[in-house]
């Protein structure tokens, strides 16, 4: 497994919450899993780099991103990491086609036909003339997320993208993100409390408890089916 | 019940104790802005003497006829011209029998202490390195409407109306004059006499100039007010106008 | 029947559009820094720009005139120009710009904080560099709110009276301003010319308000 993410030492504190990991991502899709309260979010804002961590060293693929000891932080706009935030964060001023071409590099013809493979793909191409609040939760999820995936990252943040969705919808929607991983293959690091979806999309994971990492690795070795239901962690 | 007898003597005591401040009176006097501060010396010695209380209202007479017409509170008006104790006269509010002149004033030009202005005649406000002349405003404030008939007499009017700064009342003139904001300014001598950064750069000789005459008078809505007609009586005394005439003002007999 | 004093009119409409635009760009400009970054001395600054609002019209006249006059910090380097503010047109813009900031600055504060970062922050994931970001997410979305500020702004340099007597006086013919003019015209006791100017400065306000609120209640984004 070669480390395609490394976390050293990153550190924050927040009033009394502290923050601590250490942490190596490899391709493919990686759970971040936790309760709420446990610093998902906050982590993966120190990844963004909306937030600067007080310690530690963040290094994706030879490139530094963060190293509090020498002062470097490369600012959010130039880490090539696509984030999908839990409210979507669509621009509301604009229609569904300027949203997604907001990230993606100078039209060419290979992008145009990148686009319509994405657009397709996560079956948005009915909306492209429609403002952001004339779509259903369904649709915003589908199109927040293709427009992460324009913007061509390196690795993608989705943070708990299904977690404001009923049961019938999300079952729905897993295989549609299986289909996405598969054929998009973008290294994405996956923030659920949700270990139904950590099973069904990710093979490894990092468990965050309380600002701190208790386990990390496959999902397989992690978590177990039990009677009920769901899965839960060994 | 009847109060106790040691009652009534506390309570006598008291009142008696305080008669001084519930017989002082109060006296509101509406005055041209140019009196302001020879007419607050005056009026610390009368409340010394006399334990009244004297309340000024200064502004452009204009502004003091106009309130008074509308009902503001004055017992004692005293104009910086006739024509705005006519206007007040004419709405029927002055007692006619108390009015007399008050004192007479005289208008100067101004400029301010670092000016180069040298042997200053009128006939210079037309020249180009004269751009502005500070005057109360001369559509409606006395010291204003004199300085534009004196100017109109010399015929020079026309010629200078476009770097008149017309301002508020006298003061604001004097003001602008100081700041260095007007190059030149036309004041009353009385206002010339208290500035210490404004000089007097030519007098206007009290034959040549217009009558400027400061007309004093009692509202009739104060006709049973002894306070206020003590006061005037002792604006009108000797005492009152030996301060006038330290203060540069003429006084009228 | 009273005659309207056009000039004033004109100059109260000109002179504030005038002092708005001067104070749209650092008025908008400050806000953001007030509304996205904390920085020493920020509360100070807060207090600065709020005072026009709360200062006595005349005493914000006073010290304009301080500054502006030909002694004066500013205006004497202008005087060595050639350059005359008070008593000319130029003093009644500084005037009602001065009077009319905070609304602009305070509005625009508000429409900021409204849009939130949120966006801000996914724009930046997007790969959109901070002008791009202000550019295309922020104003775009706080432009309602900013422009009710203007608005708001507009009216009240047109209504604008203490500061601009003191510095650029009630000189008939080029510094006479719609609020100037009706409290000459009740000096004078031309009551009839007053009234006709008072009408036109309700209807002006009138106008300004419903504007302002119909910008920032349409459609909540």
């Amino acid at each position: 497994m070669t480390a395609f993410l490394e976390l050293r030492g990153v550190s924050v504190r927040l009033g009394r919450f502290e923050l601590e990991v250490d942490a190596a991502l490899s391709e493919g899709w990686t759970a971040l899993f936790g309760p709420s309260g446990a610093g998902k979010t906050t982590l993966l804002e120190i990844i963004t780099g909306l937030r600067r961590p007080d310690a530690g060293r963040i290094v994706m693929k030879d490139r530094v991103l963060v190293d509090a000891a020498e002062k470097i932080s490369v600012p959010p706009h130039r880490r090539k990491i696509g984030y999908v935030p839990q409210d979507l964060a669509l621009f509301p001023h604009l229609d569904v086609r300027a949203n997604l071409v907001y990230g993606s590099p100078v039209a060419k013809a290979e992008d145009e036909s990148e686009f319509q493979h994405v657009v397709e793909r996560l079956e948005i191409v009915q909306l492209l003339d429609k403002k952001p609040d004339a779509l259903s939760g369904g649709e915003k999820q589908r199109v927040a997320l293709a427009r992460a995936l324009l913007a061509r990252p390196e690795l993608l943040l989705l943070d708990e993208p299904l977690s404001a969705l009923d049961a019938p919808l999300k079952e729905r929607i897993i295989p549609f993100l299986q289909r996405v991983r598969d054929e998009f293959r973008v290294p994405t690091l996956y923030v659920t409390h949700a270990a139904d979806e950590v099973v069904a999309l990710c093979e490894r994971a990092i468990v965050l408890r309380a600002g701190r990492i208790v386990a990390d690795g496959p999902v397989s070795d992690l978590f177990v089916l039990r009677e009920s239901p769901g899965y839960r962690l060994r | 019940m009847h109060p106790s007898p040691r009652r009534l003597v506390l309570a006598l005591a008291l009142l008696l104790g305080l008669s001084p401040a519930l017989f002082a009176a109060d006296v509101q006097v509406f005055a041209a802005a140019s009196l302001t501060d020879v007419l607050q010396a005056i009026a610390k010695d009368y409340e010394a003497k006399s334990g009244d209380h004297i309340r000024f209202n200064f502004a452009g007479s204009n502004v003091l006829a106009r309130q008074i017409e509308q009902g503001a509170p004055a017992a004692i008006f005293i104009s910086a011209d006739e024509a705005q104790m006519k206007n007040v006269a004419k709405a029927g509010l002055v007692d006619a029998a108390t009015q007399r002149d008050l004192l007479a004033n005289t208008l100067v030009i101004i400029a301010p202490n670092d000016s180069t202005l040298a042997n200053f005649q009128p006939v210079d406000f037309t020249k180009p390195e004269i751009k502005r002349i500070a005057l109360a405003d001369p559509r409606t404030v006395p010291a204003g409407v004199y300085s534009k008939a004196y100017l109109e007499k010399l015929g020079l009017w026309s010629k200078v109306e476009a770097k008149v700064i017309p301002t508020a009342n006298v003061r604001a003139a004097l003001a602008a004059v100081e700041s260095g904001n007007a190059e030149t300014g036309m004041v009353y001598k009385t206002d010339a006499s208290m500035s210490k950064s404004a000089k007097v750069i030519f007098s206007v000789p009290q034959a040549d100039g217009p009558k400027i005459v400061y007309p004093i008078a009692l509202l009739k809505t104060s006709t049973g007010d002894d306070a206020a007609k003590k006061f005037l009586a002792y604006l009108e005394s000797p005492a009152a106008g030996a301060v006038f005439v330290h203060y540069g003002f003429l006084t009228e007999k | 029947m009273s005659s309207l004093d056009w000039p004033a009119i004109g100059l109260s409409f000109g002179a504030a559009t005038l002092a708005v635009l001067i104070n749209l760009v650092p008025g908008v400009g400050l806000a953001w820094l007030l509304a996205r970054r904390a920085w020493p001395g920020k509360s100070l600054v807060e207090t600065i720009v709020t005072l026009p609002l709360v200062m006595p019209p005349v005493a914000t006249g006073l010290l304009l005139l301080e500054l502006l006059g030909r002694r004066g910090w500013l205006g004497s380097m202008l005087h060595s120009l050639n350059i005359e503010v008070v008593f000319t047109w130029k003093a009644v813009v500084a005037a009602m710009a001065v009077m009319s900031f905070p609304f602009v600055v305070r509005n625009a504060r508000v429409a900021l904080e409204a849009v939130g970062t949120r966006v801000e922050q996914v724009a930046a994931t997007l790969g959109a560099s901070p002008w791009r970001v202000a550019w295309t997410v922020t104003l775009p979305l706080a432009r309602r709110g900013i422009a009710a500020g203007a608005v708001m702004a507009f009216a009240r340099a047109l209504g604008e009276f203490g500061a601009t007597i003191l510095v650029a006086g009630n000189i008939p013919g080029s510094t006479t301003t719609i609020s100037t003019s009706i409290y000459s015209d009740i000096l004078l006791g031309h009551d009839g010319d007053a009234y006709g100017l008072i009408v036109v400065s309700i209807g002006l306000a009138f106008v300004a308000i419903l504007a302002s609120e119909l910008l920032v209640r349409e459609r909540r984004l």
